[in-house]
């Protein structure tokens, strides 16, 4: 390539480069620098203030987190199994054409559904009441811990089913089928012969639900308004009642080590995945 | 369950297919084929392209739902049961081995399904792959291996549960010519030894020829004919099956009875049958099918003798090695035939057939217009 095509590839690109700058590079380090600095000069008070405000709140977002990444992973694994080695052409027809539902209900949506669905006297309730499993007494409203997972789960199976069965539909089939033919059920030819051939599309999938579900502000505000919360919820309580940009700044870089965590986790093991035998 | 590896001959299963049928969608794919696989006995289902065999081996493994008829194995039908309980083992195509296990977990998974110990698989593991001349492989990734070591990995994995019937699904096809020829006789060998049912399919002739000792020829979803090697060679049933196996050249024949025998015409040739042999024979518009190697060139003012010589023009002219290839136009036909010696295209000369060589068929079953 000829000097002058490099310029103007550079020209080209030019456009894209600023937005990425302006929008998400210039935010990013003016967070840091706030979040690490007082009066012109390096502190670690913000993060002092957040540990001492918040720490309950981090273990909560993580356990909230985790817990909705693993039961995910769980129901997308029976779903793209199901589709991939399902025999019953209707259940596999049906489940084919309803799973991707949820992909295109934005969670603020998803969040208001769930608080209609998990209230003390919601539709869930309301439903065994009527069905007679349950007396109105006993109805407990899930709109805690638990409904903020159940709506993660329930927005973010869609989108691991999706890349879980798209990646066990591009295996050898012969490889299932030799599974079958020396005597394992459907179940132990998932577990133990398709799943560890597609571990990988999981574990991408999941990490990028994890991130997703980090950064989530309307279903722990809508679903669980109680104590103690998520995060994002405090980043917003900081900003919105105190102006405190500094805290809320400390509690977004904390945000970002649990990201990455969950990325080196993943690097890791693609690293041991590739290394020679 | 014994983790040694059997020396002598193992009774393999029999299997009765009877009257199967099978669809996809609406397609029916197999028109109600009945065949017997004699215990030890080694098959080769053989056949085009779309003709039915890959889809009969699937039903007998299970992993093609039957539409009718019955699959009997050891006097018990297995047709309506799931594959992992049907007991036979399958090699298949693109070896299907686990990419995520070494040689040992591969070989030893049907073991470990069936709850043999850890140490006893190890043994057994070891021993096969001693036979399979892979000794030392255990811990190794397949996917490091070479085509031919991951097919007699997947052949190991097959043998391991000690099956009454292996199953073969065209398992040399992607191995290069010079491996595909050790490991057929490998896999004759080890199937003899352990005397196994063996039920190949494949759509390379000299393979199954070579492989089998009995041939089930398919065509459009039914048998076409089943035997020996020789007699599905030598004798075939229809003109699909002389097509199939090699007699290409096609030759329009008029046979016209009479009294002492029969006369056979091509063009302007003609040559007389003695009556024994002229039985046989359909009478009327014919077609003969033929092998390169059957005719001879001659000269075309030879005398025929009791062959047909049919004359005809070199038309073309090529050495595959060891004699010369010929296109010949003869009776408005191109027909290929081999000769040890050399002529000059163009050259008019006499095509010699001996008429007890020819494969011949009323025109009305050859399906081409004579």
């Amino acid at each position: 390539m000829s000097l002058s095509q490099r310029h103007l590839a550079l020209i080209l690109i030019a456009p894209g480069l600023v937005l990425v700058a302006a929008l998400f590079l210039y935010p990013l380090c003016f967070s840091l620098i706030s979040a690490f600095s007082k009066d012109g000069r390096f502190t670690l008070e913000w993060f002092a203030k957040a540990f001492e405000l918040y720490s309950t709140d981090m273990v909560f977002t993580v356990v909230i987190v985790v817990t909705s990444c693993a039961l995910t992973a769980l129901a997308a694994i029976v779903i793209a199994g199901t589709l991939t080695l399902g025999e019953n052409r209707y259940i596999v027809g049906t489940l084919k054409a309803l799973y991707r539902w949820p992909l295109f209900i934005p969670f603020i949506v998803a969040a208001q559904c769930m608080r209609t669905f998990l209230a003390k006297n919601g539709l869930m309730n309301n439903s065994f009441v009527s069905l007679g499993l349950m007396e109105p007494l006993q109805a407990v409203s899930y709109l805690d811990w638990r409904g903020i997972i159940a709506t993660f789960v329930w927005k973010q199976t869609p989108f691991v089913a999706l890349l879980l069965a798209g990646a066990l539909a591009s295996i050898d089939r012969a490889t299932l089928e030799a599974g079958r033919n020396l005597g394992a059920s459907r179940l132990r030819v998932l577990i133990e012969l398709a799943l560890p051939q597609v571990m990988q599309t999981l574990l991408v999938a999941l990490v990028l639900s994890f991130v997703t579900m980090l950064s989530v502000l309307s279903v722990p505000l809508m679903v669980s308004g109680s104590q103690p919360t998520m995060l994002t919820v405090d980043m917003a309580f900081r900003i919105n009642a105190y102006g405190d940009y500094a805290t809320a700044n400390a509690l977004g870089v904390i945000t970002y080590l649990i990201s990455a965590g969950a990325a080196i986790l993943y690097l890791k093991r693609g690293l041991s995945q590739e290394a020679p035998r | 369950m014994p983790t040694d590896m059997p020396n002598g001959p193992r009774s393999g299963a029999s299997i009765a297919v009877r009257d199967l049928k099978v669809a996809y969608g609406g397609t029916r794919v197999l028109h109600g084929v009945s065949l017997d696989f004699e215990p030890g006995s080694f098959t080769a289902l053989l056949g085009s392209s779309g003709c039915g065999k890959t889809t009969l081996l699937r039903a007998l493994s299970g992993f093609v739902p039957v539409e009718g008829g019955s699959i009997i194995v050891g006097g018990r039908d297995v047709a309506s049961l799931p594959p992992e309980k049907r007991g036979m083992a399958m090699v298949f195509q693109s070896y299907a081995l686990w990419p995520h296990m070494s040689v040992l977990q591969n070989i030893g998974y049907g073991l470990k399904l069936r709850g043999v110990p850890k140490p006893q698989i190890a043994a057994k593991v070891g021993a096969l792959l001693s036979m399979l001349g892979l000794s030392g492989y255990e811990d190794r990734k397949v996917t490091a291996r070479s085509g031919g070591q991951r097919q007699r990995v997947a052949l190991g994995r097959a043998l391991a549960i000690d099956p009454g019937i292996l199953l073969l699904d065209e398992p040399l096809s992607n191995l290069d010519a010079k491996i595909r020829m050790v490991m057929r006789h490998e896999i004759r060998a080890i199937q003899q030894r352990l005397g196994l049912t063996a039920v190949h399919v494949t759509h390379d002739r000299e393979e199954a020829m070579t492989m089998a000792d009995r041939l089930v020829i398919m065509q459009a979803g039914r048998v076409a004919q089943v035997g020996t090697p020789e007699e599905v060679y030598d004798r075939p049933a229809s003109a699909f099956v002389a097509n199939f196996m090699g007699a290409e050249n096609v030759l329009p024949l008029h046979v016209a009875r009479a009294e002492g025998g029969a006369s056979v015409t091509a063009g302007t040739a003609m040559a007389r049958l003695a009556p024994e042999a002229a039985q046989a024979l359909p009478a009327g518009e014919a077609i003969a099918y033929f092998r390169d190697d059957v005719a001879r060139l001659d000269a075309s003012d030879a005398a025929a003798g009791g062959d047909l010589l049919v004359p005809g023009t070199i038309a073309a002219r090529a050495y595959p090695g060891g004699v010369y290839r010929y296109r010949i136009e003869a009776a408005g036909r191109q027909i290929t035939v081999d000769d040890a010696d050399r002529h000059e295209l163009g050259t008019t000369i006499g095509l010699r057939i001996p008429l007890q060589r020819l494969h011949i068929f009323p025109a009305s079953e050859a399906g081409i217009a004579a």
